[in-house]
């Protein structure tokens, strides 16, 4: 008997597995027979519906899960308005004590820089209206001006050209933004007068300064001394010293028979060896005759026409709230004690007033 | 690429469609159901003839399932070759399944079978064995075969898979998963008493010695 090949049995019988029509032999007939009996056998096994749906609940229960991870909307108006106010209550909160800070600062400190970049900011936010630009830079002048002053007090020399010069500056600056703001008709009066008082105060300063470095009463070096001359006459351009038949502007504070006795007895202050509120530098220590012309227009509000009948110096009105610090000199000092004593320069003991 | 594929192209046998399978990869609910009902019974029908347990078959088709739709956006194949993709997951859940069992089993079978008796009652432990062994008659002549023909009578049977799919997914060529089916449906033949007495017996090496022939087929049927 001829016997099929082993693969055309395999063949066949797959084939009859899947359905094709294949002779079915007597030898395939108990394997496909079997086969049909496996296949019956397993399709009686049937998953439970619960069972399928307790499985669907664990794969789509996972989703469940699934955490919604917060979503940035676009700021509102009042989210907007929200930052604002938390950045500004920041900046405040980084800026107030460093404005306090550095409120007193002194050429030279940590804190100078920061005081002069307050100074700008200021400066540059009050530029769209020249009026509030000349008080603003009037202000800064007057600050350089107590610098100098507080400068020469605490004898830190070696600060004092570069602060003269700073001063010059600032009264320039303050002098040219009056100006602009007189020409656009918006000069209040009380920032006139303020530049005013500072050019005048300024003017004492820078000539006390300049008396004290020629004359020895404070010990500078050589170079520093140089800077502090070239600097004291650098600022006379700017702050002219007062003329010979100015009186000096004392200060309200002044007695009258101190006044008196300086008008009448000018020649012993060359021998003075410290000025006093009092006491100004006398016209004769002067290196150069004053001129009258050189004082700056603003102060034709200030100086008299005639000399007042109580002999006091015409002072300019104090802006509401200033410190009332005259010409006096050294003696008022920013700190406004209401003392008349003068800066101990030289350890010379201050003068009497009486 | 494994087959399990449908007639029509893009369309698996199962009547999964490629856009059925892009939404289960995104977990819409629909389609993973439809995916679930695909393939779910089929895979409870390997498993069920694979360990004979029908808690244990269920907890399998669920944990294969599960961890297909999780696997599904790693699926790049065609829908086609869905179901080929799922089966060697459940190969795979199987042999682990089998490894686990390996290693906890400590005692011996015997007598856990005894201890269950004794706490049931009158129940004989063999008795409760072929209880356990849900199927009974043909599930036990499946365990008579070899573990490869097994596993190949499961794929064509409980999965329909083809032969040339079955070669794929289990590394073999197709004529040897042929002579697997073929060996394996003749011993089940066997062993459920479907052999043809009318036939001779099937020698695909015949003995050239007659008389050896003989007494072989002497002792057979002896």
């Amino acid at each position: 008997m001829q016997r099929p090949r082993p693969n055309k049995l395999h063949d066949d019988l797959d084939a009859l597995l899947d359905g094709r029509p294949v002779e079915l032999t007597d030898e395939l007939a108990p394997m496909v027979e079997a086969a049909d009996i496996l296949r019956i056998e397993l399709a009686g096994y049937q998953l439970d519906p619960e069972v399928a749906d307790r499985h669907l609940e664990q794969i789509l229960g996972d989703q469940g899960k699934v955490v919604r991870l917060p979503v940035r909307r676009p700021a509102g108006g009042w989210d907007m308005r929200r930052r604002i106010v938390a950045v500004a209550l920041a900046a405040a909160l980084v800026l107030a004590p460093a404005t306090m800070a550095s409120a007193a600062a002194l050429p030279g400190q940590a804190m100078y820089p920061f005081k002069l970049a307050i100074e700008q900011v200021r400066i540059a936010s009050v530029q769209w209206s020249p009026a509030r630009e000349a008080g603003e830079r009037t202000r800064v002048a007057d600050e350089r001006l107590e610098e100098v002053e507080s400068l020469f007090r605490l004898e830190m020399f070696n600060q004092l050209p570069g602060a003269l010069k700073a001063l010059e500056r600032a009264v320039v600056a303050a002098q040219v933004a009056v100006a602009e703001a007189s020409r656009e008709g918006e000069l209040p009066g009380r920032v006139a007068a303020k530049l005013t008082e500072v050019e005048v105060g300024g003017r004492h300063l820078v000539e006390e300064v300049r008396i004290a470095a020629a004359t020895g009463l404070i010990p500078l070096s050589g170079g520093i001394l140089k800077a502090v001359e070239a600097a004291a006459k650098q600022s006379q351009d700017v702050l002219p010293p007062p003329p010979t038949t100015l009186v000096p502007p004392a200060t309200s504070r002044t007695p009258p028979p101190q006044t008196s006795e300086t008008t009448s007895a000018p020649e012993p202050t060359t021998t003075q060896p410290e000025p006093t509120t009092t006491q100004p530098a006398a016209p004769t220590t002067q290196p150069e005759p004053p001129t009258t012309t050189t004082v700056p227009p603003t102060t034709t509000t200030a100086p008299p026409a005639e000399p007042p009948p109580s002999n006091t110096a015409p002072v300019p009105p104090d802006p509401p709230g200033g410190q009332g610090r005259g010409a006096g000199g050294l003696g008022a000092g920013p700190g406004g004690a209401g003392t008349d004593t003068p800066l101990g320069v030289g350890g010379a003991p201050p003068t009497s007033t009486t | 690429m494994l087959g399990f594929g449908g007639e029509r192209e893009g369309v698996s046998k199962a009547g999964l469609t490629a856009a059925d399978l892009a939404a289960a990869r995104l977990r819409e609910p629909a389609a993973v159901t439809r995916v679930y009902t695909a393939y779910a019974p089929a895979l409870f029908r390997f498993f069920m003839a694979s360990v004979g347990d029908r808690h244990l078959a269920e907890d399998l088709t669920g944990s294969t399932v599960v961890s297909a739709i999780e696997s599904l956006p790693k699926f790049r194949g065609p829908v086609e070759a869905l179901g080929g993709w799922l089966f060697q997951i459940a190969r795979h859940d199987l042999y682990d399944h089998r490894r686990k069992q390996s290693r906890s089993r400590t005692e011996p079978l015997d007598d856990n079978l005894k201890e269950v008796a004794a706490s049931d009652g009158a129940i004989d432990p063999e008795d409760l064995a072929i209880t356990r062994l849900e199927g009974g008659r043909v599930l036990r002549a499946l365990q008579e075969l070899s573990p490869d023909q097994r596993e190949v009578l499961l794929l064509r049977m409980a999965a329909g898979m083809t032969a040339p799919e079955v070669a794929e997914l289990l590394g073999k060529t197709t004529g040897s998963v042929k002579a697997l089916q073929h060996r394996g449906l003749n011993s089940l033949a066997r062993v459920l008493g479907l052999r043809s007495l009318r036939e001779p017996q099937e020698r695909p090496y015949p003995s050239p010695d007659p008389d050896r022939l003989t007494s072989q087929e002497e002792e057979e049927e002896g």
